[in-house]
């Protein structure tokens, strides 16, 4: 089977390791190299022995390209779908989808009213643990979900925010117009979008707490939210980037019949259920996992499913309810009131002639 | 099997010794679960407490594998019924088992311990011809209870349980003749009237339940192992005005010999509920609700935790079972 050429959009960090674990998914070559920062794009391109393009435009006219994957910063994402979908080019974006709901169903009717595929990088879904940790819940090591929590507290420097420590130096993570919010949008998105996947359930109503209280930036390092998951589960969630020399990443998920924690160094589980072969009642440890790259995984998903015509495993139902529970979070402090997270309504999107 | 502590049951490896004087060794076939007392420690109910692990069970049906000195007549190769817990292999005392008769299935026959605490319920209650009999709780042990009034000549037997949940078994031929579920229907339990109520619950709600449906001059047995005070009860209206009778019915004060016309010995009831099974005046297989494997004893045990939501008769089937000899 052939591969899915995929053009390279962006230069910076993220867009090089993207870059590198498309090529080893084995599934997809590197078609081209565009950033506007054009020294970077050219030395990536060099590197990946791949075609630089000058610009975005040319890019999506070449015919030698069938997919474009964007690493752009995210008020870009809404624009540069919208041309690469009206090209006839398939999309892989960076999370999150956009900033704004609005802007996200804007890409998804364009890409479907050209008939092209699109997936947003939620990848760490694709870790083994989170595969794993999935499969005890469907095998029924937690009985019914009750609760939640999420702690993930890191220090961002001052590099990250000013772009200084990137190959593409650029402040605009610091922006609130560009980024759309700061520590939740940009990085605990993910830990919202795998809760989602391996349980099940999503949220259906958010308070949130938020602040900038150590950064040189306009958007939130630090954050709170409780929320309800589903109809009963109730959940905690804890996220800064101003923790100074003590990292935390640790995710509780519990019900009827069990508890799972997951954190860096795997998985734990109690169950009152024989679960994997595992003798109920006491806490066992999952702590080897196969070194594979999850950002591969993620485009193969998406390059069987343009061969199949189906939708991607990561799709954008996915991908807008992650942002709708997001953008409800900041919206609920704004508001200073609890909100009732939005469901997504497909035959808004898709009644596309 | 085991309890590893409240609401977890676990197969687990274990080792077994072999028989010394007045002991034998089973080979488990089928073995019953007896809901109440099961239950009742699993969830740590009042008056229940035990340490875990806790190896549950006392009824089963097997092979006699090897025999010490001093058993009887019994020896290796037979059938036998009575006191094991839940377990591939046992060795236990001889003096509480029976022999099985040749027309009763291991199914049947491994009900042996809940037939003999129904049994010397039903004794005492002394049903009349043309009594009117309301048994509250439709468990195992109540539907038990709905036949063997039925076989002594009650002229209906009203099944008295909170849901219909367990309705279809309850109204099996041979059992009751009427279903009340008195959370869901509209109905009224003082207009009962029974001349015998046997509570086989073990709740002091049901006790409670069970004095409102007898009639005046009627005998309330308490057949459940009741866990908890029941509290609220008016002697005076009940005993005095009403003039109810309330006898206590548990298995704990069976005689060993002492028998009497409504006494008699745990040997005595046990190889009567034998013969009924035999002349199949009695039958129980009907009652089997889920015949489980060893190996799901987890959910089983955790659906009789959550009050054994449609389930009456549940048997473990050892037959293809060898847990005492593997490490899993």
């Amino acid at each position: 089977m052939d591969t899915l050429r995929i053009g390279v959009v962006g230069a910076g960090a993220i867009a090089q390791r993207n870059a590198r674990d498309t090529v080893a998914s084995g599934v997809a070559t590197i078609a081209g190299v565009f950033d506007i920062n054009h020294k970077a794009a050219r030395d990536m391109a060099h590197d990946l022995s791949a075609p630089f393009f000058s610009s975005y435009e040319d890019m999506l006219k070449s015919e030698a390209v069938d997919a474009v994957l964007l690493s752009v910063p995210h008020h870009l994402h809404r624009s540069m779908t919208v041309q690469a979908a009206e090209a006839g080019k398939h999309v892989l974006v960076e999370k999150p989808i956009a900033n704004t709901l609005s802007e996200a169903e804007e890409m998804i009717k364009a890409c479907n009213a050209n008939g092209v595929k699109m997936t947003v990088n939620y990848s760490f879904r694709y870790l083994p643990k989170i595969l794993k940790a999935k499969q005890l819940i469907e095998d029924g090591a937690l009985g019914e979900i009750t609760g939640f929590q999420t702690c993930i507290q890191q220090y961002k420097n001052r590099g990250y925010w000013s772009g200084a420590s990137s190959n593409s130096p650029d402040n605009w993570r610091a922006s609130k117009a560009k980024c759309g919010g700061g520590f939740l949008i940009m990085t605990a998105c993910h830990n919202v979008d795998y809760l989602y996947y391996i349980t099940g359930l999503k949220g259906t109503r958010v308070y949130s707490e938020y602040a900038t209280l150590g950064s040189p930036a306009e958007v939130e390092d630090i954050i709170s939210i409780s929320y309800r998951m589903g109809e009963r589960a109730v959940g905690s969630f804890s996220a800064s980037s101003i923790m100074r020399g003590m990292e935390q990443k640790e995710e509780r998920i519990w019900g009827t019949n069990g508890s799972l924690l997951i954190h860096p160094e795997g998985l734990e589980m109690y169950s009152t259920r024989p679960i994997d072969g595992k003798r109920p009642g006491k806490v066992h440890k999952f702590k080897k996992f196969p070194n594979v790259s999850w950002t591969a995984e993620w485009v193969k998903g998406f390059v069987n499913a343009v061969r199949s015509d189906t939708m991607p495993p990561v799709s954008y139902v996915d991908a807008w309810e992650n942002l709708a529970f997001i953008t409800t979070a900041y919206q609920s402090m704004e508001e200073r009131r609890a909100l009732t997270v939005p469901e997504f309504i497909s035959t808004q999107l898709e009644s596309v002639a | 099997m085991q309890f590893l502590d409240f609401e977890i049951a676990h197969l687990e490896p274990y080792e077994f010794l072999s028989p010394s004087n007045g002991e034998v060794l089973i080979k488990a076939q089928f073995s019953c679960i007896s809901p109440g007392t099961e239950r009742a420690v699993l969830c740590g109910l009042p008056g229940a407490r035990r340490d875990f692990p806790y190896a549950p069970g006392y009824a089963v049906a097997g092979r006699l594998l090897a025999a010490g000195k001093g058993v009887g007549n019994l020896k290796v190769g037979d059938r036998v019924a009575g006191r094991m817990p839940h377990a591939d292999l046992a060795t236990v005392s001889a003096r509480h088992l029976f022999k099985i008769p040749h027309q009763v299935t291991d199914q049947e026959a491994c009900f042996i311990e809940l037939g003999i605490i129904c049994l010397q319920g039903i004794r005492k209650a002394g049903i009349q011809p043309g009594d009117v009999v309301a048994v509250v709780g439709q468990g195992l042990i109540g539907q038990l209870a709905n036949r063997l009034a039925k076989m002594l000549g009650a002229a209906r037997v009203v099944a008295i349980a909170p849901s219909h949940n367990r309705e279809k078994t309850a109204l099996l031929p041979g059992g009751a003749d009427e279903f009340l579920a008195f959370n869901d229907d509209d109905v009224s339990l003082a207009d009962v009237q029974a001349d015998i109520v046997i509570e086989a619950v073990g709740s002091p709600d049901a006790n409670l339940t069970a004095l409102e449906c007898a009639k005046d001059k009627g005998r309330v047995v308490l057949l459940g192992s009741t866990r908890g005070l029941t509290r609220n009860i008016n002697l005076a209206e009940l005993v005095q005005r009403r003039e109810l009778t309330i006898v206590g019915a548990h298995i704990n004060a069976m005689p060993e010999h002492d028998a009497g016309p409504q006494r008699w010995t745990y040997w005595q009831e046990g190889r009567l509920f034998l013969d009924l099974l035999a002349n199949q005046r009695l039958s129980v297989a009907d009652l089997i609700t889920w015949q489980a494997a060893p190996t799901e004893c987890n959910a089983v045990y955790e659906n009789l935790a959550q009050g054994g939501r449609g389930q009456v008769g549940v048997v473990f089937d050892w037959r293809d079972s060898n847990t005492s000899k593997s490490a899993a």
